[in-house]
Formats: structure tokens, C-alpha cells, sequence
């Protein structure tokens, strides 16, 4: 389960790319033999002999999948299955134990300690690629699971529930690491008048349209969250405030240039409230998001359609004072 | 030695599967190697080492075709593993090393 650093969009639920299976076992027969017996599986075969290089191909590939033997000089199998199954970064990795024991103790053992599935060798090949496919499959399943329950249904980004985690994670990492990092809100304008005039369906239009906006601008290591009905929350690590205000320009830019057909003569304008390292010494998430509260209330306070920056001059107001 | 009990060559079940073919000759190819090491730790009385080879050669003679070397050298690991009389030992070395040496293609 991918739930931690790595910041794959919510929309790509179907990942193109080759799955990678880990193979540690000190056996080079067996090395042989999986390439060849699972070349047809399109899979990614990574292969190391020892227990201690397999925990370091684990951390650094995060493979799809483990193949684990037990029997291995210095760290064994049991030793390795424990240790990945203790670290935030490999404990969501599958891992199939793959063991000359078929002694009922170490099964039990190599199950309770983590792993989805226990295969004997010497082992049948059909057998084994189905088993692979299963867990692999199983694991593919539990991602989803984990992902959708982090996804708002109407517009695809990520939830208020992911971004509260994310949120404190993203300023746990920067405070370490002292890199740059950026908080918006977003606020549609005048959002109930459109609901009210053109109906839900517009609304939610709307909403979706500017989901589209947020993901086209966005890059991969950004987090765009519906925060809660018509307003956004975006995370921006490693950036800051005068990046992020370029950023919001162009997605200003793009929803005012927006063409709906729904309501061809009323357009759409979006408030920006902007917080990031320079202004807020803290790294208290919720310190952090009233602070861009405020920002995005100065924002409407000061005509909508803006950008503005927490303690900082409006920006971009083309219509001041508009209320 | 010329009157073995036994001389017939064993065969792997996947001498015909192309994508096979190539690895089973690598392995036939590499068994004096591993009749060595076997003769090797059995003479230094290294019976973990030995022990660790027959659990190797478990694991891997069924993957090339090879079943009944498996067979022999589980026998081997489990009699090791029991700590089984040495002479009992030694009758299951001599019939992996035995088999080791027909295997063929």
C-alpha cells in the first residue's frame, strides 16, 4: 500500500507500468529457474542472494511483490519477513515465502509473521506462477481499496481524510529537512448563487472542471484535496510562496477562461488564500491552515477572484472591490 | 568401478522444452562441480555443509527435471537433519553422488 510518500494521482488507478517481484534466496538454481519459468508474467525480476541486500532491493525498488526463502546463511528468511514487516516503507509489500522446509512449524511461523502465502520446494511451476498472479492480484485490490477510501467520488482528488494525514506528514518532512513547502485554499466564488440559479448538475460541473484545472497544473509530487464543498485544499512541498503564486495565476487564468456551457454568460472566479514556510514559523497543521484561512478570507473580503498571501498585499485582483 | 549397479543415464522431463533446454545443460555441465563439493564436505565430516547442498539440490533438481535427484538428496538433508547413524549417512551420500553422475540431458 503505497500510502506514504510516494504521491501517485488518485485519478491513474490503472498503473501501466511492469510490476517488479523481489527474489531473495541464496540458491543461484532458483534465480535460474524463476527467470525463465516466469518470463512469459510480465514482471520486473530483481534478484539477490541474501537477506541483507533484500531488505535494501526492498526499500529502494518497493517491489510488488516478495519471493522469500527461509534456509539462507547469516540473516535468515524469518529474520528478513520480520524486519519488513516492521518498517512503514516495505510493511504493505506481499511477501510468498518460498522454502525447502514443508515442516508444518515453520509454516505457521512464516504465515503469522506476515506473509500471504507459504510454497515448498521443490515446487510445481504452474502452481507457482498462479500463486504469484493471486497475490499480486489480492495486492492490487487492497491498493484500490486503500486509495479509494482516500478519494472524493465527484471530482477524483484526494479526500479531506487524506490531506489532514498528508498535511502533517508534508510538514513533519519539511521541518526535518527544512525544504521549502506551500498550503492553499481555494474557494469557489459565489458557488450557492450558481447552484441556486442553474442547479446541482452545474454545480458540480463546476466542481469537476476545476478538478481537471488543479490535476493539468499540478505536478506529481503536489496534493490536490476537495477540502469540503466547494472549497480545495492544495499541498505544495518543496515549494514556496512565490512559486506557488505563479502557479495560481496560471490555474486563475484557466478557470476565468473556462467556457460553460451550462451557463454561457456567467462565469467562474475562484478565491486563493496562500501560507507557506517564510510566514508561519510553526509546524502545526492546524496553525497552518487557519493561517491560509485567513489569507483566503482576506481574499474575499477584497473583491474574489484573487490570490492572496497569508500577512502579505492582495495580487491579481481585476475586479477590486467587486464584492 | 567399471560395473556400476547402476549406469542408466537420468534423463530430464524437460530435455524437449526449448525454454528449458538451455539451463538443464548448464546444470548438467556444472554437476562435477557440485559432486566435488559434495565428496569435499563429506570427507572434512562438514556435515552443515553437506547438509545445506542436499538442501539446495532438494530445492532445484524437480525445477530442471530432475525429480528422483531430489528424492535422494531430501533423503540425505533428513538423515543429516535426524543425525542419523554415520553409515546410514554414507549409504545416502554414495547414492546422490551416484545418481549426480548420470544425470544427463
Amino acid at each position: 500500500m503505497r500510502l506514504d510518500g510516494s504521491s501517485d494521482h488518485p485519478l491513474t488507478v490503472e498503473d501501466e507500468r511492469t510490476p517488479k517481484l523481489l527474489l531473495i534466496d541464496d540458491s543461484m538454481d532458483i534465480h535460474r529457474l524463476l527467470k525463465v519459468r516466469l518470463k512469459d508474467e510480465r514482471l520486473e525480476l530483481i534478484s539477490c542472494d541474501n537477506g541483507a541486500e533484500g531488505l535494501e532491493h526492498a526499500r529502494r525498488h518497493a517491489p510488488d511483490l516478495i519471493l522469500l526463502d527461509l534456509n539462507m546463511p547469516g540473516m535468515d528468511g524469518f529474520e528478513v519477513l520480520q524486519r519488513l514487516k516492521s518498517a512503514d516503507d516495505t510493511v504493505g509489500i506481499p511477501v510468498i515465502v518460498l522454502s525447502g522446509s514443508d515442516e508444518v512449524n515453520d509454516k505457521v511461523r512464516g504465515l503469522e509473521l506476515g506473509a500471504v502465502d507459504y510454497i515448498c520446494k521443490p515446487f510445481d511451476v504452474a502452481e507457482l506462477r498462479a500463486r504469484v498472479r493471486s497475490a499480486m492480484r489480492i495486492s492490487h485490490l487492497m491498493d484500490l481499496l486503500a486509495r479509494r477510501a482516500q478519494i472524493d467520488g465527484l471530482t477524483g482528488l484526494w479526500n479531506r481524510q487524506f490531506f489532514d494525514e498528508r498535511l502533517a506528514g508534508e510538514l513533519a518532512a519539511s521541518s526535518r529537512d527544512g525544504s521549502s513547502l506551500s498550503l492553499v485554499l481555494c474557494d469557489l466564488d459565489h458557488f450557492k448563487s450558481l447552484n441556486d440559479q442553474f442547479g446541482h448538475a452545474a454545480g458540480d460541473d463546476v466542481l469537476q472542471a476545476f478538478a481537471k484545472i488543479l490535476q493539468r497544473n499540478l505536478r506529481r509530487s503536489d496534493f490536490a484535496c476537495r477540502y469540503g464543498g466547494e472549497e480545495f485544499a492544495l499541498i505544495l512541498p518543496g515549494t514556496d510562496s512565490r512559486q506557488a503564486m505563479g502557479l495560481l495565476e496560471r490555474i486563475r487564468d484557466e478557470i476565468n477562461r473556462h467556457a460553460w456551457p451550462r451557463h454561457p454568460k456567467r462565469g467562474i472566479t475562484v478565491s486563493f488564500g496562500v501560507c507557506d514556510r517564510a510566514r508561519d514559523g510553526g509546524f502545526d497543521p492546524v496553525q497552518w491552515i487557519e493561517t491560509a484561512d485567513s489569507a483566503l478570507y482576506a481574499a474575499k473580503h477584497n473583491g474574489r477572484d484573487q490570490i492572496q498571501l497569508a500577512g502579505g498585499a492582495p495580487r491579481s485582483a481585476s475586479l477590486p472591490q467587486a464584492g | 568401478m567399471a560395473q556400476e549397479p547402476n549406469a542408466d543415464p537420468v534423463r530430464s522431463e524437460f530435455s524437449d522444452d526449448p525454454d528449458m533446454r538451455e539451463l538443464v545443460e548448464v546444470f548438467v555441465d556444472e554437476m562435477p562441480d557440485r559432486i566435488e563439493a559434495i565428496q569435499n564436505t563429506w570427507s572434512e565430516q562438514d556435515l552443515e555443509g553437506l547438509r545445506q547442498i542436499a538442501h539446495q539440490l532438494k530445492g532445484a533438481s524437480g525445477g530442471y527435471g530432475f525429480s528422483p535427484l531430489g528424492d535422494v538428496a531430501m533423503e540425505l538433508e533428513y538423515s543429516i537433519r535426524e543425525t542419523a547413524e554415520i553409515d546410514e549417512i554414507r549409504q545416502h551420500v554414495d547414492e546422490l553422488v551416484d545418481m549426480c553422475n548420470r544425470v544427463s540431458l
